[in-house]
């Protein structure tokens, strides 16, 4: 065992689930694809395993991690494939996921539908009992009442409750004590207090959290016995971790505890490679471009670090728990192009998905897509597409993108060119406005941001998007398509933690009580953070706290998160906490107050439980020669494209577009008037030529 | 449309874009809860001429796409580069301000020393001085008690803060701080609205960019048309009403003419009440303006989702407000509530299509917007704590194919909810329930969407609870095609108990500790035949408990045992009601109204309304309180009593009606011959 020194990353897509081997001493990575077995998503895995095993050499004992990333839970939800649960709320709140948030999804639409109720209304179930404000119990538990609850979710049959009484956020012994009834009562029944799991004021979307979790967990748990038991099948003991929400990994046990934790995990592990292969080139500040086959992802990172948001949405519902801040900004290779009444010419929203696919595809696709305007443009070659183990069916490309080209009024030989360079236009036109937007809400200036790409679209389409954009530069890492499973290897020990703490703090006569309160909450949530991850595993090395607080001016409507510097930890006190809040506060809003006194609401604490890092490989240099030409459409004329082998590209190597790189996983299009120059560790940073 | 497809569609994403970049930096940025919480605020890019063209689809209050910055900007002469145009006055700006909270900001956008286009943006403030904090309440019987009036002015000239009017401005709202933090914030925003349009002009071209607005608006035009062509020719009439106008228990009608003819509208609403003497009136200034023409925006949008949002839109619709009504107030009139006028207009005109062609629009959801507030008092200090309970809606209306949605409503502002643990933890009340209103549907073939039930337990002695916006307590969201009408609104005290009380519709009450006070709002209205509702999915209603079981047999024939349908019971209750019942009306109003428009019919209130705008405005409220309290003697009791008790027998107050109608055309008659 003490030679171990082989980490495993492990992504499970919906058509293929990507393998990322490192040779930590040796600094190698090895890539593998395996098609996903959507019926046991851990059959896949164990085969991937067997192929990277024989394809490298290596043997079980001579791996000494395996870090796995899922969207099972993920797609459950999206898909409503859950479990069947039961809701119990406090006498009252019975409605709680039928009236929401109140707000409905359309403002103009009136045939826009609501969403689904995550429980339906005969499996909420209400109990007379409740906290108040102030932590203390407002109703006990009657047990003969929570005896008749049992009996009631007995006979509903279901596999999982979540319980939710008001005003647990500030003490959960009123759920833990009714959550302990129930588990005696109904043995194998797996039940969720929303106090324990994630104890933030407000009672729909920590209900959510609870609910959530609750809807996942049986078959979450399922899912990870089975892969231990295939693992450990395979002789490999070394510890498996799973991938979370805020771009760390959790140990399987916590997973399996917490498996909420993780439904979001896919593209945070993507933005933590990226950070990685920006901070080697000293790129702190860039924005994720994750194009894959129905959506495109991004994500903006400054100073290397990627932005959280605590408003997501987990398919119809909003989830309150931080997690890596990747946005949908439209369309996938399979967004289906298409002509409206008007003969507008409009990219989306529909999706032809993995299938039927693409026209080019050949498996019955019949609309034409992004990925069909690639091939009928030149940029994709359907001999070499996926390696040459997919053939695509240009001429049939090239017909269904013609037949829009004729709704549009286009004429002329070379129509169906034109209409397929307009689709790609009016496809980045539309992603570069969701970028503006993004970085508007993050207030910052997209002129110094580098877009990192990947999936199988990402690379193809990125110099497109920047040069609309007008961003700068484009970074390729070396394997696009296994970005998420390289992320997932390189990501530590992560877990997020919450607490309320109201008090006034500032010159008010009561502020070093208050102070004394606030500072305990804080010890508690780091003693309990410190403590769970001692028992997280013994690969972990060092460990850092994050602290930062949820803040207002008294009576102000909204709060801000106020992040605390890590120099400032030790002796932070209430003058030094003001003092960072009326300067966040002048920096967004032009002004403070510090007359008024501030209230804290919030606290926040992150556990970073730091894990020996992966070193990228460096590439050695190169100059690479083309491997031949091609005629590629841009810009309304035609190019002849030299084609490069991605696997001839060393650090080093310079192309000038107008160039194609190819590859198993992508194909990367540099556009005339730029050029790609590779690093060391191969990244290919593509930049607008000087003038 | 002149520029290339491609270059249409995607100046539709890169203006829209520009919005809502706009509206994204005045909502980080904002100070007030309007803005942060509810989303009370608006952004968007106006042709030179002063209508919008671009205007964002998620972010802000969706309902003023069809304003016009024209009028504020006419009264300024001397437009330069770097000037902000700042106003909140309903009756200058033509009704681009609707209420005096609202702060209004145009920027307009120059290059080469041309108007381009504008930047404009608006936020509902905090407060802007007047009789009560936040300066809105439906007692204001005049602009002056609403606030502080701000004509279009210049805040910014030529890129220089006015310094004057910041200071005015100050010394007249409660909020200062907050207030000025909110139009630094709008400042912000109109500033990336200009820089972008600029970036815009040097990538594609001025020409392209002014060309560009002409086609989207004649996209946008040409969707709309092709949707209103649903509607078939012809006229059609509808009317709604307002449970009373604050002064007095006499209802405030609204009247709408739809005349379509090949797809152009035309929306008459002659025939509407004569202004209030309460702050209901809508401020159009005459004009098409965004609260007449809401619905139909709703009706296109929902049958073509491609539309691009701009004024486009609109331009197939020619309305008629006639001044000195409600519709279109002569300056001076209070204006606060008018949204409690707007939404019963709005259904009048959904009532107007449905009268045309039934299905084209949904039944009327339940109609009301009430922030419910709670006042407590320290008992030590005396402080005052006032904060919102709830923002509480009915359910909306089902319509042909779908049901309606249960306790929300998104058919005007579309706001978030208080969580409870948010109330509770700035108030002692205990919030004890809130949740959906058993049988307030109305049922139908499609069941119209419950109210919802919100309960709180007093705390503290010298509390109060205040709702405005409360409506439909007298008249209730009617049914469509055979569909019956959603329960009436109700507010009761200590529901329940032997001390049960019913409140009616409250405007403020002091309730003890201990109490628990009961707001339930109504139902939205159903569509189609109830008897034709599967029984299946009646079961369902009842298992899941939006119905009871005997709504289930007296409204859908259903009838149900041990959880289980039976079948044999339920077609013979289902085939007994059908024959008892006869052929079921187009609009089931429900007793009440039903009660009233047979005393005062279509013809007989257009000659009233026709007489009393031959008097002065100042002399109307009062003659026309006589009037109507003559025809119907126990009018001031109506909320507690149903109107149609209030009315008794139908004939003789139909007699009565007629001589006070005679007695008025001789009154008027006679004013008219001596001057």
């Amino acid at each position: 065992m003490s030679d171990a020194s082989y980490r495993i990353g492990i992504d499970v897509g919906g058509t293929f689930t990507d393998f990322v081997l490192a040779d930590v001493p040796r600094r190698t990575l090895r890539f593998h694809k395996e098609p996903s077995v959507p019926g046991d998503p851990s059959l896949a895995v164990e085969r991937g395993i067997e192929a990277l095993f024989a394809q490298n050499g290596i043997t079980s004992d001579e791996v000494e991690l395996v870090v796995h990333g899922t969207t099972i839970g993920l797609n459950a939800i999206i898909q409503r494939r859950g479990a069947r649960m039961a809701l119990v709320v406090s006498k009252g709140n019975r409605d709680l996921l039928e009236i929401a948030r109140l707000r409905l999804p359309s403002s103009y639409d009136f045939t826009e539908p609501r969403e689904v109720p995550l429980v339906p209304r005969d499996l909420v179930f209400e109990i007379d009992a409740r906290m108040k404000s102030d932590g203390t119990v407002l109703t006990p538990l009657d047990p003969a009442e929570v005896e008749a609850l049992a009996g009631r979710l007995k006979a509903s049959g279901v596999d999982a409750v979540a319980i939710l009484l008001l005003n647990s956020y500030r003490d959960a012994a009123l759920e833990v004590e009714l959550a302990t009834h129930l588990r005696r009562a109904l043995p194998g029944v797996l039940i969720t207090e929303s106090g324990v799991i994630w104890p933030e004021v407000r009672e729909y979307e920590r209900g959510l959290v609870a609910g959530l979790n609750a809807y996942i967990q049986p078959l979450m748990t399922s899912y990870f016995e089975r892969l231990k038991a295939r693992l450990k099948g395979k002789g490999i003991t070394a510890p498996i971790y799973i991938t979370a929400n805020n771009g760390g990994t959790l140990s399987l046990e916590t997973a399996e505890a917490r498996p909420i934790d993780t439904v979001l995990s896919g593209p945070a592990s993507g933005v933590v490679a990226s950070t990685r292969v920006g901070n080697a080139a000293s790129r702190k500040e860039i924005i994720t471009f994750d194009m894959g086959g129905t959506s495109a992802d991004i994500a903006v990172c400054q100073s290397g670090i990627p932005e959280f948001s605590t408003s997501t949405f987990v398919g119809d519902f909003p989830l309150m728990m931080p997690v890596v801040n990747v946005g949908a900004i439209g369309a996938g290779g399979g967004s289906i192009v298409w002509a409206d009444a008007q003969g507008l010419l409009k990219v989306g929203p529909l999706s032809a998905g993995a299938d039927p696919g693409p026209v080019c595809y050949g498996r019955g696709g019949t609309e034409p897509t992004l990925t069909d305007c690639y091939v009928v443009l030149g940029i994709i070659d359907p001999a070499t597409f996926l390696g040459g183990r997919m053939k695509l069916d240009a001429d049939a490309a090239f017909k269904a993108v013609d037949a829009i080209a004729a709704r549009l009024g286009f004429a002329g030989p070379d129509r169906a060119i034109a209409a397929a360079e307009a689709a790609l236009r009016v496809a980045s036109a539309k992603m570069a406005t969701e970028i503006t937007k993004l970085l508007a809400t993050a207030g910052v200036d997209p002129r110094t941001f580098a877009l990192v790409a990947y999936g199988g679209a990402g690379p193809t389409h990125a110099n497109l998007l920047a040069e609309e954009a007008q961003l700068t530069a484009v970074m390729v890492p070396t394997a696009p398509g296994t970005f998420c499973a390289l992320g997932a290897l390189l990501a530590d020990v992560r877990r997020d933690y919450v607490r309320t703490a109201r008090h006034l703090i500032g010159e008010t006569p009561v502020a070093n009580e208050a102070w004394m309160a606030i500072s305990q909450v804080r010890q508690d949530l780091e003693t309990e953070a410190r403590a769970w991850i001692a028992n997280e595993g013994d690969l972990i090395g060092e460990s850092d706290i994050v602290v930062s607080f949820n803040m207002r001016y008294l009576a102000q409507a909204s709060e801000l998160e106020i992040v605390v510097p890590s120099h400032l930890l030790h002796d932070l006190d209430h003058r030094s906490l003001g003092d960072l809040f009326h300067a966040q506060h002048h920096k967004l809003y032009g002004f403070s107050e510090p007359r008024v006194p501030i209230q804290t609401a919030t606290v926040r604490l992150a556990v970073i439980g730091r894990v020996a890092p992966v070193s990228l490989p460096s590439v050695t240099s190169s100059d690479p020669q083309p491997q031949g030409e091609r005629t590629v459409w841009h810009g309304g004329r035609k190019w002849d494209a030299k084609i490069y082998a991605r696997s001839q590209i060393g650090h080093g190597a310079r192309v000038t577009g107008p160039a194609i790189v190819e590859q198993l996983d992508t194909t990367t299009f540099i556009l005339p008037g730029w050029q790609a120059e590779a690093d060391a560790l191969g990244t290919l940073h593509l930049t607008r030529e000087a003038a | 449309m002149k520029l290339d497809p491609i270059l249409i569609e995607i100046f539709l994403h890169k203006v829209t874009a520009i919005t809502e970049e706009m509206a994204i930096t005045l909502q980080r940025t904002a100070r007030t809860t309007y803005v942060k919480e509810a989303g009370d605020f608006g952004t968007a890019l106006a042709t030179p001429a002063g209508r919008f063209f671009a205007y964002p689809k998620v972010l802000g209050v969706s309902g003023f796409l069809d304003s016009n910055v024209g009028p504020a900007l006419a009264a300024i002469d001397d437009l330069e580069p770097g000037d902000v145009i700042l106003t909140n006055h309903p009756f200058a700006s033509e009704g681009l301000a609707t209420h005096m909270p609202d702060l209004h900001l145009i920027q307009p956008i120059f290059h080469d020393g041309k108007i381009v286009a504008h930047a404009w943006n608006f936020i509902h403030s905090a407060d802007i001085g007047g009789g009560v904090p936040s300066s809105i309440s439906p007692r204001f019987s005049d602009l002056f008690q609403e606030g502080f009036q701000i004509p279009p002015i210049k805040l910014v000239k030529a890129g220089v803060m006015n310094k004057d009017v910041v200071t005015l401005y100050r010394a007249n709202c409660r909020t200062p701080e907050v207030n000025l933090g909110d139009i630094k914030a709008m400042l912000a925003a109109l500033a990336v609205g200009e820089r972008r349009v600029q970036g815009l002009i040097a990538q594609h071209g001025l020409d392209t960019f002014l060309q560009a607005q002409g086609d989207l608006a004649e996209y946008a035009s040409t969707k709309a048309l092709a949707v209103q062509k649903l509607i078939p020719d012809g006229s059609y009439d509808f009317w709604d009403l307002l449970d009373d106008d604050f002064n007095s228990k006499v209802p405030i009608r609204v009247r709408c003419r739809l005349t379509a003819s090949n797809g152009q509208v035309h929306l008459d609403f002659t025939g509407s009440d004569p202004q209030v003497l309460a702050a209901y009136n809508i401020p159009t200034g005459g004009h098409r303006h965004p609260w007449l023409t809401l619905k139909l925006m709703h009706f296109i949008y929902s049958h073509d989702k491609t539309i691009p949002l701009n004024h486009g839109i609109f331009e197939n619709i020619t309305v008629e407000a006639p001044r000195g009504s409600i519709v279109n107030p002569e300056p001076g009139a209070a204006v606060g509530v008018r949204s409690a006028t707007a939404i019963r207009l709005n259904e009048a005109l959904v009532g107007a299509i449905a009268m045309a062609k039934p299905g084209l629009m949904p039944a009327p959801s339940g109609g009301i917007m009430i922030p419910s507030v709670l006042v407590e008092t320290d008992s030590l200090t005396g402080e005052r704590n006032v904060m919102v309970l709830q923002s509480l809606v009915g359910g909306t209306g089902a319509r042909n194919g779908a049901d309606g949605v249960d306790g929300r409503d998104s058919s005007l502002a579309n706001q978030r909810n208080t969580p409870i643990e948010k109330t509770e933890e700035e108030a002692e009340a205990t919030i004890v329930d809130y949740s959906l209103r058993q049988d307030s549907g109305g049922a139908g073939c499609w069941r119209g969407g419950t109210g919802v039930t919100f309960s709180v337990r007093i705390a503290r002695s010298g509390s109060a609870v205040l709702g405005r916006g409360m409506e439909r307590f007298v008249f209730r969201p009617w049914g469509m095609a055979g569909g019956r009408p959603g329960e009436k609104a109700r507010v009761v005290v200590n529901r329940g108990t032997p001390e049960e009380r019913e409140l009616g519709k409250l405007d403020i009450f002091y309730p003890q500790p201990g109490d628990i006070v009961t707001i339930m709002t109504p139902g939205g209205g159903g569509y189609g035949d109830p008897l034709d509702r599967p029984a299946e999915q009646v079961l369902s209603d009842v298992l899941l408990g939006y119905i009871s079981l005997a709504c289930a047999r007296d409204d859908y024939g259903v009838v149900i045992a041990d959880e289980e349908l039976d079948r044999g019971a339920t077609t013979a209750l289902r085939a007994t009601l059908r024959t008892d019942r006869g052929a079921v009306p187009a609009f089931d109003f429900g007793p009440e109204r039903s009660a009233w428009d047979a005393v005062f019919d279509d013809a007989t209130m257009t000659d009233i309304n026709a007489l009393l705008m031959r008097l002065g405005s100042n002399a109307r409220p009062q003659r026309r309180r006589e009037l109507f309290e003559r025809v119907v003697p126990r009018l001031p009791q109506v909320g507690l009593l149903p109107m149609h008790e209030a009315i008794g027998d139908i004939p003789e107050a139909q007699a009565r009606a007629q001589a006070e109608l005679a007695r008025l055309r001789s009154e008027i008659e006679s004013i008219h011959a001596g001057s």
